[in-house]
């Protein structure tokens, strides 16, 4: 019978935290990637549905032009639906690429798997986001071509700053991301729902598509009231040079200040909030449940 | 020693499996409500979008340039009525092309297989199913959102338009086999779908008519029945114009694909189905 010494050296050369986390990010964001290789008419046609829905979109704005197909929109309505365009394709792939993975993980079977390895949890939801970043951004550098080309030159003021907006409003998103995650595993197969109700509340509060000035009144007041509302104001703004009656909401130093606070709070928010999910789901046993 | 004798199914019997089919349909997303909620309000949200975009950047010429683009000035009712017919058809897509794919993931497909009813007759329920949800969640939404815009629902051939509706759903349950057929074949195809609804939607002049299009693509949107359907029904309602410039013509091309597309249909999803339980087997997923 072989002894098992308390003091027996590891067959493994242990790695310091910040190199295990990264390591582990690291080959996270490649199992998403293969994952997705896998299935490359996935990839393509969600490419082509972006293009289709910028089409669709721009066909009925222009039903409002004076010439209607033949008419060329101001730059600034250009920049306000393209721009807002951008920030509507990653908060919805944020929403099912972070929240609905964990939804996936579970009906594969391997969320169980994955919280008994020592891994880092935040690198799991972390990888998820890479894979978005870069998917997305090609997707909305597309998306702004070819609506540039329908309706119009795009202005373009202001980048350094523009692009600050850019990733805190990111950063935010992501964090709503994280939290839907948490979400996710308490309300299960209605999640599917919740994505979409989500979607869809920001399509008419956050105003991507149209001017704040289009929302009645007490509508407004409920942009107002949620952050992402200026990241998109503050965001098309300033890349439009901030023309007469721009930014909507509040003066762009109020709206910088408003979007900072949620691109570095609600990351911390949303991981507290999916941390605490995860372990009520684990002490309830249902984290393989669904 | 009592010997059990098989009789194929008759009508009777074949409808009793269709209807319980439909019934088991509607109990599964009865217990579902907040779907059916959201149902009522994407195609709002939808028609909303261009609706408040046109207003800011058109101001008090909104509905004159909608006139003079579309043919009607109510753009309120013209692009309700675009959105909740495009919900019926891409319901109707998914409801069918998901069939499969919904008794797999329930662990029922093999049950179904094996009792003396045929997949088509399964099916029928599957589309009366999809028909009754799509169809009473769009009217609804359609006077939801008439009353959140403040336009009269009531407005026009009432009677006309719900032809043209019940007419065009025929055909498009027969392309949706088709789109079936696909799902069955290439099984995770979600992407796939999404993007169907979107070629749809355009093809279709969800939000404009489709006459703005090049002449080819114009022509390829009109060998496909949800456009005459939801040309029918705008014309019916709002005067817009019909393709071929009376109602009868316009429901008679409607017949033709009421008559070709369903046994089309059935025809590739059955031949795909036949193929694929001879090789690899359906039960794969």
């Amino acid at each position: 019978m072989t002894a098992v010494s308390p003091h027996k050296k590891e067959p493994y050369e242990r790695m310091s935290e910040p190199m295990a986390t990264l390591s582990a990010f690291a080959a996270m964001v490649k199992k998403e990637f293969i994952i997705q290789l896998r299935y490359p008419v996935e990839f393509v046609a969600s490419f082509a549905q972006i293009f289709l829905i910028v089409v669709v979109l721009t066909l009925a704005g222009l039903m409002f032009a004076p010439d209607g197909v033949q008419s060329e929109s101001s730059s600034d309505v250009t920049g306000l639906v393209v721009y807002g365009f951008v920030l509507f394709i990653y908060l919805s792939d944020t929403l099912w690429s972070v929240g609905f993975n964990v939804r996936r993980e579970q009906k594969q079977g391997t969320l169980e798997q994955l919280y008994l390895s020592p891994a880092s949890k935040f690198a799991a939801l972390a990888s998820r986001v890479a894979l978005t970043l870069l998917w997305t951004g090609l997707l909305s550098i597309g998306a702004a071509v070819l609506m540039s080309s329908m309706l119009g030159e795009l202005p373009f003021h202001n980048g350094p700053l523009a692009l600050y907006i850019l990733l805190m409003t990111l950063s935010g998103t992501f964090g709503t991301g994280f939290a839907f995650a948490a979400l996710t595993l308490r309300i299960k197969e209605a999640a599917n729902t919740a994505v979409n109700l989500l979607q869809f509340g920001f399509m008419v509060f956050c105003a991507p598509f149209f001017p704040f000035a289009a929302l009645p009144e007490p509508m407004l007041w409920i942009a107002k009231a949620i952050p992402l509302s200026y990241g998109v104001d503050a965001f098309r703004s300033t890349l439009m040079g901030y023309p007469n009656g721009f930014p909507e909401l509040a003066p762009i130093g109020v709206e910088l200040g408003i979007v900072t606070l949620f691109g570095v709070a609600m990351p911390l928010l949303g991981f507290w909030l999916y941390r605490k999910a995860e372990n009520q789901a684990r002490r309830r046993g249902s984290l393989s449940e669904y | 020693m009592t010997t059990i004798q098989y009789t194929p199914p008759t009508f009777r019997h074949k409808l009793s499996a269709m209807l319980a089919e439909t019934r088991l349909r509607l109990i599964n997303i009865s217990r579902y409500p907040g779907q059916l909620v959201m149902e009522f309000i994407i195609p709002i949200v939808f028609a909303a979008m261009p609706m408040l975009l046109g207003q800011a950047t058109a101001g008090d010429q909104a509905a004159a340039n909608f006139a003079a683009n579309t043919g009607t000035a109510n753009y309120v009712a013209y692009l309700l009525i675009g959105a909740n017919v495009f919900t019926i058809v891409s319901g109707a897509f998914w409801h069918i092309a998901y069939w499969v794919r919904f008794e797999q993931e329930t662990g029922t497909l093999e049950a179904v297989y094996i009792t003396p009813t045929s997949s088509p007759v399964l099916i029928a329920g599957v589309c009366l199913y999809s028909a009754i949800r799509s169809t009473g969640t769009a009217v609804i939404a359609f006077l939801i959102g008439c009353l959140i815009f403040r336009v009269n629902p009531f407005q026009g051939d009432i009677i006309l338009a719900l032809l043209f509706l019940f007419v065009g759903l025929i055909p498009l349950y027969g392309i949706a086999f088709i789109f079936g057929a696909v799902v069955l074949k290439i099984k995770e195809s979600q992407s796939v779908l999404n993007l169907m609804q979107w070629l749809v939607s355009f093809l279709m002049g969800i939000f404009f008519p489709v006459t703005v299009l090049p002449p080819f693509v114009r022509f390829i949107a009109q060998l496909f029945p949800p456009t005459w359907m939801v040309n029918g029904v705008r014309s019916a309602l709002l005067g817009v114009g019909f393709f071929l410039e009376t109602w009868y013509l316009d429901m008679a091309v409607l017949w033709a694909f009421l008559l070709f597309a369903p046994l089309f249909g059935i025809w590739v999803f059955t031949r795909t189905e036949g193929n694929l339980r001879g090789n690899q087997g359906i039960g794969q997923f």
